[in-house]
């Protein structure tokens, strides 16, 4: 076990070099951070190539890239180009605010698709399931820019029963969580129901039932919990995609998260912050999917890490 | 059976979705009926008042940006020597008068009693410090070190008396001083603590100080009680929220949580005005919009073709219909805000036909591509391309829209001559004086001038520089716009309009021309 885990944060590393690698090179491809500082300056030839100069931007790309990996073994990506204040400062004061949006995300998402995957499963081929599985349809086909400024007219503008947007408190965060977490709930609700259906065909389904054990029991003792595998694994990679993929969610409900950090330094080409929030974004994410291949273990006992395979 | 029952209703469903989302407009002005008959909701706030925009600089030093974003609340709280009112009138700021007393000398006399928020006494030595550390080591990192390198040095004569050593005559320079690098810092404030918390914590002099900032979220200014200026502010508090989408800025007016929008869309306009607690104000800005000749390329060499392309749109039907009438057209590439606009100047005219003599005198083929680079990320002014295409279609010419990355076009293709035979370009020449436009368009090297020369321009945006008389230089300016205007260096579309709306219960705001919004005069009823 713990000689796995060592390899697997070996692997992050060998992640992190070849992530650090693509971002690093691929910002630089276009546009000049200079320029869009002097966005409404109007500035000469010498004075971009002044500022340029005191960015360290004349150095040699491999100078600065050498300065970068630095940086990513000492957790210190430098100072934003664009704000003066460490990159580290500026994920940490949002990164709560991320999180707590991809946790009510998944926690929506979770709310609605379990149930509805369980009872589609389950009543197959009745009006349950008919209704579930256009809940799904609807919900994976909703897009979330719609959906989020739909739900802040009717609940926020019209019904006034919840706030527009911002990052205060728990009423804050219900209408984006919901936004993020529908659409997620729709595919999610496909996935447990048709697991359901594969894990409720099996035997020892049927030798449970057959023993007389009641209908419910069966389900979420033996069949449920069986099911879950799959989903756990489509859940810890959908929290990674939903910490760096919160972006428009967090446009629309002014949500001061890494997402609309990252996308703002991609527009002021903010290296500094790019670079770091991205490394940081994939951290978390090679982290999330360790994590849930150890949950395995937990859900069902006959997964053993470390072993041939898992 | 099941199976085509299902895809019979989940057909039904989608056809549901996509005339729900294609209805948006109709529901949208539903809504506007029902809150029209509502009260307004922001009634009870009391004497502050909260304004929605679209972005915040991130930092507040003000010799560190350049941006439109800090300019709209960093102007509450510092101050320059000399200051713009709303109609953009240079007026005395900090400093009570000026005078120079040769081409390269300028002196002021300084406001008595003025204190910053932190109490520390505004004086020439607070005059010095500024100029030193913008000039110095500090400010060469930043973007606004290069707007004021004609100044050699400033020297204090007593506390309130200043006097400016300039390295060569600088016609604009006093435009300058009101601009954002030029405005007065506390000297101790700033020695005593580090650049960070500067950045964080700005001190000035101005009617309001800031007590309050959460990165990206919410900017809070509290009444400066001590400004110079009898019995202004009139607000206690102006609090900035943050809210990039346009849409949520409007919903969050609409519930009275903020009692100004800036960046109202065209097509909220609409909404605002049907809303009865709601104004909708449009301002004239100093931004133009064109697409822009590249003279380096085949075909655009030809002064014929770029005349042709500028009788061939019709921009007053794209500015009423796209835009919605918000918009100006202009003669040559700056507003009527500049000094050195040219009034007497008519836009080219609508007229197809003269077109495409030109074109024929041109000897230009029938079908003959162009290829055009605009921005990706603005819709607006992709419907407008679109329309140009229409109308250079009519005279023969076939348009290759290329939609880019802005921050790609304005750093890579521009600069390089890579962005085709014509390029979205958008202009606000920020000293308002068609110096800095002009300079920075035709003279030959210059960033994002590719490729146009002429020698005559070339003269004459020396000529202008030479003299700090302004009524030789606004001569100048005249020949230099008829030369241009023949010359047509761009396809000159429009002057940008803002559109802000605020709630009925505030009293005296007035928009600003040039995003620096004023404040001090703002009541509540």
């Amino acid at each position: 076990m713990i000689a796995y885990v060592i390899r697997r944060l070996l692997h992050t590393v060998l992640v992190v070099l070849g992530i650090s690698l693509i971002v690093f090179f691929s910002i630089r491809l276009t546009g000049d951070p200079v320029s869009v500082m002097f966005a409404a300056g109007e500035p000469t030839k010498e004075a971009i190539a002044e500022v340029r100069s005191n960015l360290g931007l004349d150095e040699p790309l491999y100078v600065q890239y050498g300065i970068f990996l630095k940086g990513i073994f000492t957790f210190d990506f430098g100072k934003s180009f664009r704000s003066g204040m460490p990159v580290m400062e500026l994920i940490n004061e949002r990164i709560g605010a991320t999180l707590a949006l991809a946790l009510g995300g998944m926690a929506v998402a979770i709310l609605i698709a379990f149930p509805v995957g369980i009872l589609s499963a389950v009543k197959r081929d009745t009006a349950v399931d008919f209704f579930g599985r256009i809940f799904s349809l609807l919900g994976i086909s909703f897009p979330n820019f719609w959906l989020g400024i739909m739900l802040i007219l009717v609940f926020s503008v019209t019904l006034q029963w919840l706030p527009v947007s911002g990052f205060e408190g728990f009423k804050h965060l219900i209408l984006p969580s919901i936004t993020l977490g529908l659409i997620l709930s729709g595919i999610l609700a496909r996935l447990v129901r048709s697991s359901m259906l594969e894990v409720m065909n099996q035997q020892y389904v049927s030798t449970a039932k057959s023993k007389g054990i009641s209908e419910w029991k069966v389900i979420i003792k033996h069949a449920f919990r069986n099911a879950l595998l799959p989903t756990v694994t489509f859940i810890g990679l959908q929290f990674g995609s939903l910490l760096g993929g919160t972006v428009i969610v967090e446009q629309i409900f002014s949500w001061p998260g890494v997402g609309r950090l990252i996308i703002d330094a991609i527009n002021q080409r903010d290296y500094p912050v790019i670079q770091g929030g991205v490394i940081y974004l994939a951290i978390i994410m090679v982290l999330v999917n360790l994590i849930v291949d150890l949950s395995y273990t937990l859900i069902d006992p006959r997964v053993k890490v470390g072993g041939s395979k898992s | 059976m099941m199976k085509k029952w299902l895809s019979l209703i989940s057909l039904i469903f989608s056809l549901m979705l996509v005339l729900a989302a294609c209805s948006g407009g109709g529901e949208e002005s539903s809504t506007n009926e029902k809150s029209d008959s509502r009260e307004n909701p922001a009634k009870d706030r009391g004497n502050e008042i909260i304004i929605g925009v679209s972005g915040e600089p991130q930092n507040w030093d003000p010799i560190d940006t350049f941006l439109l974003d800090w300019s709209t609340i960093a102007t509450s709280v510092f101050e320059g020597l000399v200051d713009r009112n709303l109609n953009l009138e240079i007026q005395p700021g900090l400093a009570e008068s000026w005078e120079y007393l040769d081409d390269q000398t300028l002196q002021f006399k300084l406001r008595q009693g003025v204190q910053f928020h932190n109490g520390e006494p505004f004086n020439a030595d607070a005059v010095k410090f500024t100029f030193d550390r913008l000039l110095g080591e500090e400010g060469q990192k930043g973007p606004q070190y290069s707007n004021y390198t004609s100044i050699d040095s400033v020297e204090v004569v007593d506390e309130y008396t200043a006097t400016f050593h300039l390295n060569s005559p600088d016609p604009v320079l006093l435009t300058k001083l009101a601009g954002y690098g030029a405005v007065i810092v506390p000297p101790k404030y700033v020695q005593e603590h580090d650049d960070e918390f500067f950045n964080n914590n700005p001190v000035g002099t101005g009617p309001f100080k800031m007590t309050g900032y959460k990165r990206d979220q919410e900017i809070v200014l509290e009444k400066n009680p001590d400004y110079w200026k009898e019995g202004l502010p009139k607000l206690d508090k102006v609090t900035f929220k943050v809210i990039p989408e346009a849409s949520t800025r409007l919903a969050e007016l609409q519930t009275g949580n903020i009692d100004v929008m800036k960046r109202v869309e065209v097509a909220q306009a609409e909404t605002v005005k049907n809303t009865s607690y709601l104004e909708l104000i449009d301002v004239g800005t100093p931004t133009v919009y064109s697409l822009r000749f590249d003279p380096g390329q085949k075909l655009m060499d030809n002064k014929l073709v770029r005349q042709a392309i500028n009788y061939a749109v019709d921009k007053q039907s794209i500015i009423d219909e796209i835009l919605s009438g918000y918009g100006k057209q202009i003669s040559t590439y700056q507003s009527e805000l500049s000094f050195g606009n040219n009034p007497d100047l008519e836009p080219y005219p609508y007229d197809p036909e003269k077109a495409k003599e030109l074109l024929a005198e041109a000897g230009v083929a029938e079908g003959t591509v162009l290829d055009v680079y605009i921005p990706g990320n603005d819709g607006n002014f992709k419907e407008i391309t679109q329309a140009v295409a229409f109308y250079l279609e009519e005279v023969g010419l076939k348009m290759n829209i290329n939609s880019v990355d802005n921050t790609t076009l304005i750093s890579e293709l521009i600069p390089n001559g890579k962005a085709g035979h014509m390029y979205r370009q958008g202009w606000g020449g920020w000293t308002l004086d068609f110096d800095n436009t002009a300079y920075l368009m035709y003279h030959e090297g210059e960033q994002w001038n590719p490729s146009f020369k002429d020698e005559k321009v070339e003269e004459l945006l020396a000529a202008q520089r030479a003299t700090v008389d302004q009524e030789e230089r606004k001569k100048i300016f005249m020949e230099l716009t008829e030369l241009l205007y023949d010359l047509a260096p761009e396809l000159n579309l429009y002057q940008a309009v803002d559109l802000y709306a605020a709630n009925s219960r505030l009293e005296n705001f007035q928009p600003p021309h040039d995003d620096r919004m004023r404040l001090e005069e703002v009541s509540v009823k």
